[in-house]
């Protein structure tokens, strides 16, 4: 090891003074060489602080690391470092590479034993702060109450339409920047339209424009055609997509095994509904974060109010982690990350493994917020061994409630019959049974219907004993565990299946006094791992042979198991045989005898004879299991929804060390960002998780960001460019606003006026500021800062997808409701649950908006063209121009398909090649072709195919063109 | 041409010239679009270091490959076998914090020595251990994840449950691409389960590093190509129909001049009408010589499959392909190598991919490509070394497990670290899934410490705060 001559010396000179103590003598001797050549590399002030734990003087490791002191003197069981050398702990093990020696680690706990004597003292420099203080960061801009401001005056008094655009070319004029013309009619007619509504205009939408400018003036004729696209039920789709990406929004959770969310759709309807009838977007961010908590007029609103919080459960979650704490976890964080990035343009996520390191968010305050979501249920149960989300039923109209509930009762009632029906059942196989246990009643396997495994065809595990004894048994004995051995043995069926379906799986034992009563068995199917416990010490229901397991599915030729184990019993575990029957497999008289008594003559293979009927116990047991499964699948269903809820424990949360579930550090009380707290911090109640409150604090005058943060959104949504130009980051590390005194006036008037989107929207696009043409980007302000003229946009994927289809005239405008065949009634933990999304083909016309939103597979147009990653909170897209979107553009089935309809459209439209490329303009691109674009398409048709092929060929190549692709 | 020193003449031909990318990386945010330089961000870049490898051929092994069944010999195994001891299995510590006991099971495929370097290895893989003395073989793995899905995103993207940018991604924005008209990093036929896009995703990263996947399982890789590469019509009329865009966009173009985002949409075109000439020619693999073929195996009923798919992998990466992913894998939530029962299937599989990656091995080092090419085998974690209770599978085992590496200037014939006596836990020599990253970013000329991006306010790498190179495995 390199060390200053500094050190060098001073450890020499404290090495000399201390020569006589025999502690030190050890420490220099034994324990010096060691920790500097396996431990220093990564503890030291000289090389680096891992964990910010330094071994390199007493100071250092009586502070410890990051989690705790080091080493306790004197307790080498109580020290951290020992733990880790010991690698006794799979989370904490020194040196990562490989364990140290025994003699080295031995040497280590001597030396705490001793009370650990370490002579070299702290002289390095203190580690420095991280990141802003709170009382720095309120000095921050996006952390300072909302500054009110007038609209400054200009000279130019003539230009500005509204409050925003003073706001504006004041600084156009500070700065002496020219703002661009304004744009032409037919451009803003369409800027417009696909702005508010995601759709071209209609070529008669244009022309009321044009007419209502002569007849009213411009503005007026603006405004009216604004009036209108924001009543549009359009409206709501496109303004909903861009909640949608921010909300993360998805159809199934992608992640690990992919589960198929069947009920996000109605969140989907939620956020559109929610824009279209103008819900006060306060409002709407109370719903998501705690509308399980919030008042409700009636169950209308109660609905909404539920399905809304579907916003806190829509992540990208692993289900399946095995560590269940650590899923709890992860999914706290990923609603924090949201929550921060979505409504608050912060990156809270920096703060989950330490304070922040740019802007003043200490640690404390995320685990404040984890406490809070710590104290919210998402999960369903904490044990399964793939988890799943909360599926809530919801409230029905007032007048189908008492029809639901009479049928739900219905159906609960036949449940409590069926159980009785099954009891009576047992208790009469049980009678038979004892009645056939005599000498003689052993059954062939092939004399049983379905699949049957008798017990030699087991793998056995352990020291099993064949035994006759009970006489009831399957082929030719059964096998006892002899009540020895527990937890040793084991036996596994594996079935071959022949075909896929669901199985009802039945295992044979013998039974007599002194058995198991908690045998358990692990069943693996083609949708995981069940595990059931079976009652041995009473007779086997059916048939006076079989306990059935449960229904589960296989797949041809699969793996599959079914595993008996003496793990934990108490008293003799017999396994005989395995057999399965299909689920609704056709009748058959085999199966006729095994769901019956046994039979008197097992060798007999022909039909029965009606004497062989169903004993009445298990008439009435089929008869009410048929009722139940007719009323389940023909009466009316509960709507269910994807939602969270208060948990049932209420508690503040740990601080996770270094962000690793496993390492916690204090307990932090719930609560907010301290630095966007204008007062004194809010109590939260002892007995609810606080998110009312925290949902109240978000849209509260006390915080300056989420007003600001909304209204930039939306200005980005209008302008393609925020006023921070970094929507999702108002931090440090984010860029300044441009026009801070505009962002504010904007807050301060969307709060003002009620959080209504429709009026800021309309506000902003009735500017004469998002009404100026697009111009070449000048030198004085190449990236248009200052928003002196309009910035081409480019169609997002949405956005060509829906166009293709309305000039194909396609479009299947259909509005609300679920969109994913099959998924409604469909367990997401399965197969076929899964396939739904694997084997997916994208073919229905509906708006991009309803496009099964699959995390694992997306529709292709979608993933060309740069739609949002729905794995997280995207407030702006990538936007890249690359090849594949010309190889899909020029290639694809899709686009062919919908030009040649396009095309038809046309052709049916008019008669002649001039009109005809007049109408196709019109309808793909909103203009008149030039007269250069009228001879190239004439010539074109004059060279190819003058038919369909050639008009195909024109329209599809006008869905390729530039002018397509981009609005000006 | 030294990707570290791009010549002007290349810089021009590639502006614009990535796999597709026109131009203009500052396109990214539309906003700054204008201020953007117009430099392709697939490029090549400079790499950090003089790098000992260009390109990674990822054989995946999707579902785990048992190590103790393998290549970690463990004599304990068979001595103990059947006898119920104490493991820390980590599924049930992580489920409830108890371990019961658990019983050995023995390897079963019969282990031998291989070449001159005397490595040991089982005949489940018979072909590939007579490529033993090219291998380097790393048998202290560890990684994080107990289940497919998290431990299957960590092998790709560094991180269980986080989104992160996959390793191909990284390398892809890390050195761009050698070749126009191909993407920097493929994966062929990916699993939509298990992670699905997300491990061939470009998360945060620009959509320009997404990895681009040929072909699915379940559908042949004989029939795997890049979407939308033909046009419907005839090569003349395609011709003129996009002679006919090229007329109208230049139409559309003249009113708006100086507009350099236009103009890369318009070379775009140009660039996918090149593609769909020369792209169909790489991936065709009809064109290689009967004995190539034979050598991956391709033309036999077990082989075929994967053969054309190694095939493949060869020939992207002869055409600048940064990084080739071949899987071995299919959509199901058990999927190829998870054997929790019958742990005999696993000859299949073997049978399966034995031939093509020997076959691989042969065909790089005969045609001088291992040399600046890494190989690298394995799956997302190893196999337990006793038996699920039902006495014929193992379980996963992300605490210590074997995979290897070949060619690329790793050590050949060499065998690196140790699990213990049964193959349970890596102890010696301990190599993390952060550090093989570390090590293979680091083979590939790049400091994982800085290939960082700058994402939601701070630089993020693949790494996370983790990882070490290994460079004790370099020759």
């Amino acid at each position: 090891m390199r060390r200053t001559p500094v050190t060098l010396t001073l450890a020499a000179i404290l090495s000399a003074h201390a020569a006589a103590d025999p502690g030190t003598d050890f420490f220099e001797n034994k324990v010096r060489p060691l920790l500097a050549q396996r431990c220093s590399e990564c503890h030291s002030a000289e090389k680096k602080v891992k964990g910010g734990l330094r071994l390199d003087s007493r100071e250092a490791w009586i502070k410890g690391g990051d989690t705790g002191p080091a080493i306790t003197p004197g307790q080498p069981e109580a020290s951290l470092l020992i733990e880790a050398v010991r690698y006794a702990n799979r989370d904490l093990q020194m040196p990562p590479k490989q364990k140290l020696p025994g003699g080295e680690i031995a040497i280590l706990e001597q030396w705490i034993a001793m009370g650990a004597p370490d002579p070299r003292s702290d002289d390095a420099p203190k580690t420095k702060q991280r990141g802003l203080s709170l009382e720095e960061g309120r000095k921050f801009w996006c952390y300072q109450p909302l500054h009110k401001a007038d609209p400054p005056n200009v000279q130019h008094a003539d230009w500005p339409l509204t409050a925003i655009d003073r706001f504006l070319l004041a600084r156009m004029e500070k700065d002496g920047i020219q703002a661009a013309p304004d744009a032409t009619l037919p451009v803003l007619a369409r800027r417009l339209s696909f702005a508010l509504t995601g759709l071209p205009p209609s070529p008669e939408q244009v022309d009321t424009l044009l007419t209502d400018t002569q007849t009213q003036g411009r503005n007026n004729a603006l405004s009216k055609m604004v009036d209108e696209l924001l009543a549009s039920p359009h409206f709501g789709e496109t303004w909903g997509s861009h909640w949608l990406d921010i909300a993360r929004f998805a159809e199934s959770s992608g992640g690990g095994r992919t589960l198929l969310f069947k009920d996000a759709w109605r969140y989907r309807d939620y956020v559109r509904e929610s824009f279209n009838s103008g819900l006060p977007i306060h409002q709407f961010i109370r719903e998501q974060i705690a509308g399980d908590l919030l008042p409700h007029k009636d169950t209308d609103e109660q609905r909404r109010h539920l399905i809304a919080t579907g916003f806190l459960a829509l992540g990208p979650t692993n289900y399946e982690e095995q560590y269940k704490q650590q899923l709890r976890f992860d999914i706290i964080d990923e609603q924090i990350d949201t929550l921060g990035r979505s409504l608050l343009g912060q990156t809270l996520g920096c703060a989950r493994c330490h304070d922040h390191k740019f802007d003043p968010v200490p640690q404390h305050d995320y685990y404040a917020l984890a406490g809070i979501f710590a104290s919210t249920r998402t999960l369903h149960n904490y044990t399964d061994n793939v988890a799943r989300w909360i599926t809530h039923p919801l409230p029905a109209a007032p007048e189908d409630e008492p029809a639901l509930q009479a049928h739900e009762q219905h159906i609960a009632s036949l449940q409590s019959e069926l159980k009785a029906a099954q009891t009576a059942l047992a208790k009469a196989s049980k009678n038979v049974a004892e009645a056939s246990s005599s000498p003689g009643r052993p059954i062939a396997p092939s004399e049983l219907p379905g699949i049957v495994l008798d017990d030699q065809d087991a793998k056995v595990v352990g020291q099993w004993k064949h035994s006759t004894h009970v006489r009831s048994y399957v082929g030719k004995g059964y096998l006892t565990d002899d009540n020895k051995e527990k937890g040793a043995c084991t036996i596994t069926f594996t079935p071959q299946i022949p075909k896929t379906a669901r199985y009802d799986l039945r295992l044979a034992y013998a039974h007599a006094q002194g058995r198991a009563n908690n045998v358990r068995i692990n069943i693996l199917h083609a949708d995981g791992e069940d595990t059931v416990f079976i009652d041995q010490s009473g007779p086997p229901p059916i048939d006076g042979r079989f306990v059935s397991l449960g229904k589960f599915r296989f797949e041809k030729d699969g793996a599959g198991y079914v595993l008996i184990s003496n793990a934990d019993t108490k008293g003799y575990v017999t396994v005989d045989a395995l057999q399965l029957i299909e689920e609704d497999a056709p009748p058959s008289p085999a199966l006729a005898t095994t769901t019956g008594a046994p039979s008197k003559n097992p060798a007999s293979k022909t039909p029965q004879p009606p004497k062989e009927k169903d004993s009445p116990e298990r008439a009435r047991v089929k008869s009410v299991e048929a009722e139940i499964k007719n009323l389940t699948t023909k009466g009316p269903k509960r709507d269910t929804a994807m939602i969270v809820r208060e948990d049932d424990a209420i508690a503040d949360t740990q601080i996770r060390v270094r962000g690793i579930e496993r390492q916690r550090g204090p307990s932090v009380p719930r609560g907010f960002l301290q630095v966007a707290l204008a007062g004194p911090a809010p109590a939260l109640p002892a007995k609810q998780s606080g998110r009312l409150e925290l949902a109240e604090w978000l849209v509260s005058s006390d915080n300056p960001l989420t007003a600001r943060v909304l209204v930039n959104r939306v200005w980005f949504w209008l302008f393609g460019a925020g006023i921070v130009r970094t929507v999702d980051n108002f931090g440090t590390t984010g860029e300044l606003p441009t026009h801070p005194e505009l962002l504010d006036h904007l807050a301060l008037q969307f709060i003002q006026e009620g959080w209504n989107l429709k009026t800021l929207v309309r506000e902003i696009v009735l500017s004469r500021a998002w009404q100026l043409s697009v111009q070449p980007p000048s030198k004085q302000d190449p990236e248009n800062h200052l928003f002196a003229r309009a910035n081409r946009r480019r169609l997002n994927a949405e956005e060509i997808r829906d166009a293709i289809l309305h000039a194909s005239g396609r479009i299947d405008l259909a509005q609300g409701g679920p969109n994913i065949a099959g998924a409604g009634d469909i367990d997401a933990n399965t197969s076929s649950a899964q396939n739904i999304e694997y084997a997916y083909q994208f073919t229905d016309l509906r708006r991009s908006f309803y496009t099964p939103a699959f995390r694992n597979k997306r529709l292709e147009a979608f993933e060309v063209f740069d739609f949002a990653n729905i794995n997280q909170p995207v407030g702006q897209r990538n936007v890249s121009t690359v090849a594949p979107q010309a190889l899909y553009l020029l290639n694809s089935p899709f686009v062919r398909d919908q030009a040649r309809a396009a095309a038809q459209r046309t052709m049916a439209l008019a008669a002649s090649d001039p009109e005809r490329i007049d109408a196709a303009y019109m309808r793909i691109l909103g203009r008149q072709p030039s007269e250069r674009e009228r001879t190239l398409c004439t010539q074109y048709l004059a060279t190819n195919d003058p038919g369909i092929e050639g008009w195909t060929q024109i329209h599809q190549m006008l869905f390729a063109s530039i002018d397509f692709r981009y609005l000006d | 041409m030294n990707p570290a020193f791009p010549s002007r003449r290349r810089a021009l031909q590639s502006l614009g010239c990535g796999f597709g990318y026109l131009a203009l990386a500052g396109l990214a945010s539309q906003q700054n679009a204008r201020a953007a330089s117009a430099a392709n961000p697939l490029a090549p870049r400079a790499p950090h270091h003089k790098p000992r490898a260009k390109r990674i051929i990822f054989l995946f092994m999707q579902g785990g490959v048992s190590h103790v069944d393998s290549f970690d010999y463990k004599p304990a195994l068979l001595e103990q076998d059947g006898r119920m001891l104490d493991f820390n299995d980590l599924r049930s510590i992580a489920k409830d914090g108890k371990s019961p006991q658990q019983r050995v099971m023995k390897p079963l495929w019969n282990f031998a020595q291989h070449g001159r370097s005397g490595m040991w290895g089982s005949d489940l893989f018979p072909e590939i251990c007579k490529h033993m003395d090219d291998l380097c073989l790393i048998r202290s793995m560890h990684t994080e994840g107990i289940a497919h899905g998290p431990a299957t995103l960590f092998l790709h993207t560094g991180s269980t449950n986080f989104i992160r940018p996959s390793m191909g991604s990284w390398l892809s924005y890390g050195l761009g691409s050698e070749n126009e008209n191909l993407p920097a990093f493929v994966s062929l036929s990916p699993s939509l389960g298990n992670g699905g896009p997300r491990n061939y995703g470009n998360a945060f990263l620009p959509a320009v590093y997404q990895g681009t996947a040929i072909g699915r399982p379940g559908v042949p890789a004989k029939d795997a190509t890049i979407g939308n590469l033909r046009n419907p019509g005839s090569p003349e009329e395609a011709r003129r129909q996009f002679a006919l865009l090229q007329d109208l966009n230049a139409e559309q173009l003249r009113s708006k001049p100086g507009e350099s985002e236009l103009e890369a949409v318009i070379n775009s075109y140009e660039l996918a009408w090149r593609m769909q000439g020369a792209a169909p020619a790489t991936l065709d693999i009809d064109s290689e010589s009967p004995e190539t073929r034979a050598l991956y195996g391709i033309g036999e009923k077990t082989t075929d499959n994967f053969g054309r798919q190694c095939l493949l992998a060869r020939r992207l990466c002869e055409s600048g392909v940064r990084f080739v992913q071949v899987n071995y894998s299919d959509n199901s939530n058990n999927p190829a190598w998870d054997q929790h029962s019958n742990i005999k299937k696993h000859g299949d599989h073997a049978a399966a991919v034995d031939k093509p990656i020997a076959g691989l091995l042969a065909d790089l080092k005969q045609r001088g490509l291992l040399e600046d090419t890494i190989v690298w085998w394995g799956g997302e974690f190893g196999r337990t070394p006793y038996a699920e209770k039902n006495g014929t599978g193992r379980d996963h085992n992300p605490a210590g497990f074997s995979l290897w590496v070949a060619g690329g200037g790793f050590k050949p014939g060499h065998v690196h670290g140790e699990t213990d006596e049964f193959g349970h836990h890596a102890v010696t020599d301990k190599v993390h899934m952060h550090d093989l990253h570390a090590t293979l970013l680091h083979a590939l000329g790049l400091d994982h410490e800085k290939l960082t991006y700058r994402y939601a306010g701070r630089d993020f790498r693949l790494t996370d705060v983790h990882g070490h190179v290994v460079h004790e495995l370099f020759s």
